[in-house]
């Protein structure tokens, strides 16, 4: 038994490269993991804007034909397959593989390969979706993909199956990170970092993991499904076989619904570092702001049947969900308020992430009270499937999560880079996001309720529509240029560069201890951890007594650690406490298996779409790539560490 | 470290973000236009209209409380200059908190009680107190609607006629994929699943005429699936029954709309029922409907026949192409010359034989096409009160008629091949065909019993028609022995 005995066959020698692009196929580094979800999912971005804009400017104007409802389909299909899965998540994991670790005091992630591994399978899922719209072949049954209109019968052709398969390669990749992600927080924090000590964007991180990984399974089960359904002719959603269609909704939006809080949860841990940072407070009620989101967390699993109110559950199923709905409105509107009273009585400095953060306030209100609208379901009634609901969703998924993500962007932007993104061009990113974003969105609701159905490619000229349309049409291009001076503002800010120091914001967690951009290793030391904020009171300690002198006084939820600092009056060590001593920085070994499991996955959903053979190649990667990975150290016998 | 610059909240940005907001606000008032769900016309979209404007306006509250909070905040709490003291680094109020936790609760309680009050009133039973409850089906077909009266046996397509003030009781299917019943000024949506039949019901309260349309996508054509629903007087809508059931005047000979009504025979009469006027035409046209549904649906591809639109009475619609334009001599002659002008996706054009041409126009002359429009806005109740003439099929049988209405489309006399075969020297063929049949026996159940006899290289896409009756097929037999 030694070491030779386990060698396997090395077919690549162990990437060595710390340039050029195998120095990126064979990452195992959580920050550059995190800036390949980063850019990959920004393309998409682009691609999906652009797809909104076409979409836009179709319905412009009434009876319009610039764009036939064959491609007008395909185009509102990838539209909201791709932000949702391509997007809105990626860039959230972006956030997770960059922050996590810095938040929490450690070195990388729990599965450094199997995080590489999930971005190789969420990439190659993504191609395999859009791969589609070079065969002209594109997925035409919408992002929700109702049975039966997404079965082989109504839509033939391989369309709906690129998207069914694209899902569920897509699947695979969440629900790995989401895995990796809660261990690695569980298990990783600094010492001293108990639960309550926890940054509030690692909270929200671990109840959105939690999520991804309890609700992706259920996407692929309806998945495989349909995927069977269209390649293998089973009858489990086509009601022409006696297969049930409302069974997919159900599948559908059980995972579908905590989908949602999936996609804001994250932006709202964002928007939690932001406000106190740049009001200077700590957050108000971090107890509350927790809980309010674990209950989101755990509430958005009984509240999956408000998409259905019109499918004919009856009175009593839709009453429960009604209820349910609204009640889920509750920790969301205490996030909100807790949000104000973390400005409330600060010393506010509005930089471009702070405007991003306060808008996200503003916005998500009015999405969230437009939620409550349609939680009631004789209203909705009426607004199911109409231009309201699209006002309503996008003030939440634009409003929200996707400015969350801005603001997430500019904040860290100096972290991950060293230098800022300019503020001028930040203040003009954000002034035309919001005006176009409003001047598209808020007119959808007068729409969805002058009867305007959502997904007609077009419309006639006697309905009213026009005016609301045309504004519509036209806040998406201002909401366009935003994202594309938000473009012209890196180019810019990567040609002059200003830079920002290691702690720019006067952050409050510990990824602002580091440097900008952070050493390979994150820490050069491991942090101890004594405080919630203990990057904060290690600047500020005269405001430690403070915090937790009112915190003794009121709350019961006092941090035991905090309690016996304040009795030992021991007052924060600035520079980190043990020291392993820096011979002892073990850093896993680069690896090209996770890229080929990815490549083996990818052959996989190839084969689905084309014919057996690929599909063996692809398995027969899949067992190499296993095997190969399996018996490859994660560190060589003798690291070579300087 | 504070190297930032220093910025107030950029108040001017603020009110250009507003002011869109403002000016869309006023431009929402717009109860007249023909789908809005406000300035409604039935108890229910009332009720729903009315619990709209209830929640909206607690919305409208905790809106301008929370903007204005923020508002407020970013100036009173803006940063002047970097050298401002640090803020009391408060960490929260829990009384503060489980207050705020509090007030939620009891606004979604107060919009929680009369949404379930409104859920039990609208989905629960139909109120029969209000009046004679009239018993509708309502059919989602891609991309058109069919409504069916069962006690009364009448079947019209597109257009729903109601009487004003009395429950309207639906039953909601669908046969393909899922498609939502849907008249905002009447009432909410229902959606029509296959499978899963849905019931509503809805009270018109005015008179007039409203725009209905589907609301869940079902495919290609999704955006053009409308239909009108028109609220009657109680008599109006009496006499609308009635002619339902009075046949229209025969065309004169020698005019248009005597050749139109061959050539519609010929071409259009496999997939649309015009005659539905006669007694025990409801349940022939019911399966005559199904049957071409088991026609299209085993063999998508190659299939000749599709569930179309019941046309009886076409001359009284007021929209062709399911709400789409209004229905004239040019826009029918369009519609029928290409439909795709109108209606990109119709499965007519995609399978009829007449559409059987390159470029998927009708293979007629624009005069024939003129004809058959003239044919079908003819399509009226007649002056022969109902009930007192007989159907086209039936009756003294007359074996070419019958071929022309119900076999031309997809059957030539001589060789050529429509859908069918050409049915020349069928007597001889069908003689020798099965052991043991004579061709009597053999074109009967060739004709009730469409899959018995299918020949090679031909898709099994004929559709029953037995409902033709026993004297109708003898003289269809007859007649096609006589074929040479």
């Amino acid at each position: 038994m030694t070491t030779k005995a386990l060698t396997f066959p090395r077919i690549f020698p162990r990437p060595k490269a710390t340039t050029g692009i195998w120095s990126w196929i064979g990452t195992v580094d959580h920050k550059r993991i995190g800036t390949l979800y980063g850019i990959t999912s920004f393309i998409w971005f682009i691609v999906g804007g652009i797809e909104a804009i076409a979409i836009r400017a179709q319905l412009a104007t009434p009876e319009n034909d610039l764009i036939g409802p064959e491609m007008y389909n395909q185009l509102f299909t990838m539209h909201g397959t791709t932000m949702v899965f391509l997007v809105i998540m990626p860039l959230s994991a972006a956030f997770f593989n960059w922050l996590i670790p810095l938040q929490i005091g450690a070195r990388d992630v729990a599965f450094p390969r199997l995080n590489a591994l999930s971005f190789w399978i969420f990439l190659f899922g993504s191609l395999i979706i859009n791969f589609s719209w070079l065969t002209g072949d594109a997925p035409n049954g919408g992002w929700f993909g109702y049975a039966p209109n997404s079965g082989i019968t109504f839509n033939p052709g391989l369309g709906m199956t690129y998207w069914i398969v694209g899902l569920n390669v897509l699947g695979v990749a969440s629900i790995a990170a989401g895995l990796n992600f809660i261990v690695t927080i569980l298990n990783m924090r600094a010492p001293g970092m108990d639960m309550f000590k926890l940054p509030i964007f690692t909270w929200m991180t671990l109840v959105t993991s939690v999520l991804i990984v309890l609700a992706l399974p259920i996407l692929a089960v309806a998945g495989i499904q349909l995927q069977t359904d269209r390649i293998y002719g089973t009858h489990f959603f086509n009601s022409l076989g006696g297969g049930d269609p409302v069974m997919w909704q159900h599948i559908f939006w059980l995972f579908g619904h905590p989908e949602v809080y999936i996609l804001i949860l994250p932006a709202m841990g964002i928007v939690s570092e932001v406000l106190p940072t740049f009001a200077r407070k700590p957050l108000f009620g971090y107890g509350f702001v927790v809980f309010a989101g674990i209950v989101i967390g755990f509430m958005g699993w009984f509240v999956w049947s408000h998409h259905m109110f019109t499918v004919g559950l009856g009175p009593a199923a839709n009453t429960a969900f009604s209820v349910s709905t609204m009640l889920i409105a509750v920790p969301t509107g205490v996030k909100i308020f807790n949000w104000l009273g973390t400005l409330w009585g600060g010393s506010i400095r509005f930089n471009t992430p702070m405007l991003f953060s306060v808008s996200f306030i503003a916005m998500f209100t009015i999405g969230g009270l437009s939620g409550v609208i349609h939680a009631s379901p004789p209203t909705d009634a009426q607004q199911q499937d109409t231009y309201f609901v699209v006002a309503h969703f996008h003030y939440v998924l634009v409003g929200g999560a996707l400015l969350g993500i801005f603001s997430g962007i500019y904040f860290w932007w100096p972290k991950m880079t060293g230098y800022f993104l300019n503020e001028k061009l930040g203040i003009a990113n954000w002034l035309l996001m919001m005006i176009g974003f409003n001047l598209q969105f808020a007119p959808m609701h007068w729409l969805g309720m002058d009867g305007m159905p959502r997904r007609i490619y077009t419309y006639a000229e006697n309905m009213g529509w026009e005016t609301s349309n045309a504004a519509a049409s036209a806040g998406g291009i201002i909401l366009g240029i935003g994202v594309l001076i938000f473009m012209i503002n890196v180019w810019y800010s990567m040609r002059n560069k200003v830079e920002a120091g290691d702690d720019p914001w006067d952050g409050r967690t510990l990824e602002w201890s580091t440097s900008s951009p952070p050493p390979p290793h994150d820490f050069d030391e491991i942090p101890q951890v004594k405080y919630r904020d203990d990057f904060w009171f290690r600047k500020y300690p005269e405001t430690i007594s403070e915090y937790y002198h009112d915190h003794n006084e009121h709350d019961q939820a006092v941090p035991s650690g905090a309690q016996n600092d304040l009795e030992e009056e021991n007052l924060p060590v600035v520079s980190g406490g043990s020291d392993d001593g820096h011979g002892g920085i073990h850093l896993p070994d680069m690896s090209y298996y996770p890229f080929i499991l990815g490549v083996g996955v990818a052959g996989i959903g190839a084969g689905f779409l084309s014919n057996n053979a690929v599909l063996f190649v692809g398995v027969g990667i899949l067992v190499w790539g296993m095997l190969g990975w399996s018996m490859e150290p994660v560190n060589d016998p003798e690291p070579e560490h300087d | 470290m504070h190297r930032v610059s220093k910025l107030s909240f950029p108040l001017r940005p603020a009110f250009f973000l507003l002011a869109p907001l403002a000016i869309a606000l006023l431009a929402a008032c717009t109860p007249d236009n023909k789908q809005s769900t406000f300035g409604t016309a039935g108890p229910i979209a009332k009720d729903q209209a009315d619990l709209f404007i209830f929640i909206f306006w607690i919305a409208a509250v905790v809106f301008v409380m929370v903007e204005a909070a923020i508002i407020y905040i970013a100036i009173r709490y803006r940063r002047r200059s970097d050298s401002d003291k640090l803020p009391h680094q408060t960490h929260g109020n829990d009384r503060l908190e489980i207050t705020w936790t509090i007030i939620p609760v009891l606004i979604l309680a107060a919009i929680a009680v009369p949404t379930l009050i409104s859920i039990w009133e609208q989905q629960n039973h139909v109120p029969q107190d209000q009046g004679e409850v009239l018993n509708v089906e309502a059919i989602g077909h891609q991309w058109w609607f069919e409504f069916r009266y069962p006690d009364q046996e009448v079947i019209v397509s597109n257009e729903l006629h109601i009487p004003v003030g009395r429950p309207v009781a639906f039953k909601l299917e669908s046969q393909d994929v899922i498609h939502s019943f849907w008249v905002p000024k009447i009432a909410g949506k229902v959606d029509m699943v296959p499978l899963n039949d849905n019931y509503m019901w809805m009270i018109g309260d005015e008179v007039g005429e409203y725009y209905g349309q589907c609301a869940e996508f079902c495919g290609i054509a999704h955006a053009h699936m409308r239909f009108r629903v028109f609220v009657h007087e109680e008599e109006e809508f009496q006499a609308w029954l009635k002619g339902m059931h009075t046949a229209p005047d025969a065309p004169a000979a020698g005019s248009p709309e005597e050749s139109g009504k061959n050539l519609f025979a010929a071409n259009c009469s496999s997939c649309h029922t015009v005659d539905s006027t006669a007694p025990g035409s409801y349940a022939r046209e019911v399966s005559a409907q199904q049957a071409r549904w088991n026609g299209w649906i085993s063999d998508i591809e190659n299939s000749g026949i599709v569930s179309a639109p019941n046309l009886t009475h076409f001359g009284t619609h007021s929209t062709i192409g399911a709400g789409l334009k209004d229905l004239n001599q040019k826009t029918l002659e369009e519609w029928i010359t290409d439909p795709s002008s109108i209606k990109i996706g119709t499965r007519m054009q995609k399978h009829a034989a007449v559409y059987d041409t390159p470029d998927k126009t009708a293979k007629l002359s624009p005069s024939e096409v003129s004809d058959i429009a003239a044919y079908l806005l003819s399509l009226k109740p007649g002056s022969t009160p109902a009930g007192e003439t007989a159907s086209s099929v039936g009756g003294d049988a007359d074996g070419e008629s019958l071929f022309v209405t119900n076999c031309a489309s997809c059957h030539s006399t001589g060789d050529d091949t429509i859908v069918g075969p050409g049915l020349a020297g069928v007597a001889d063929r069908a003689g020798s065909r099965v052991a043991g049949q004579d061709s009597d026996s053999y074109l009967k159940e060739s004709i009730t019993n469409s899959g018995a006899f299918v020949v090679d290289g031909f898709a099994p896409v004929m559709p029953g028609f037995s409902h033709l009756g026993t004297d109708s097929i003898d003289a269809l037999v007859t007649y096609l022995k006589t074929l040479d």
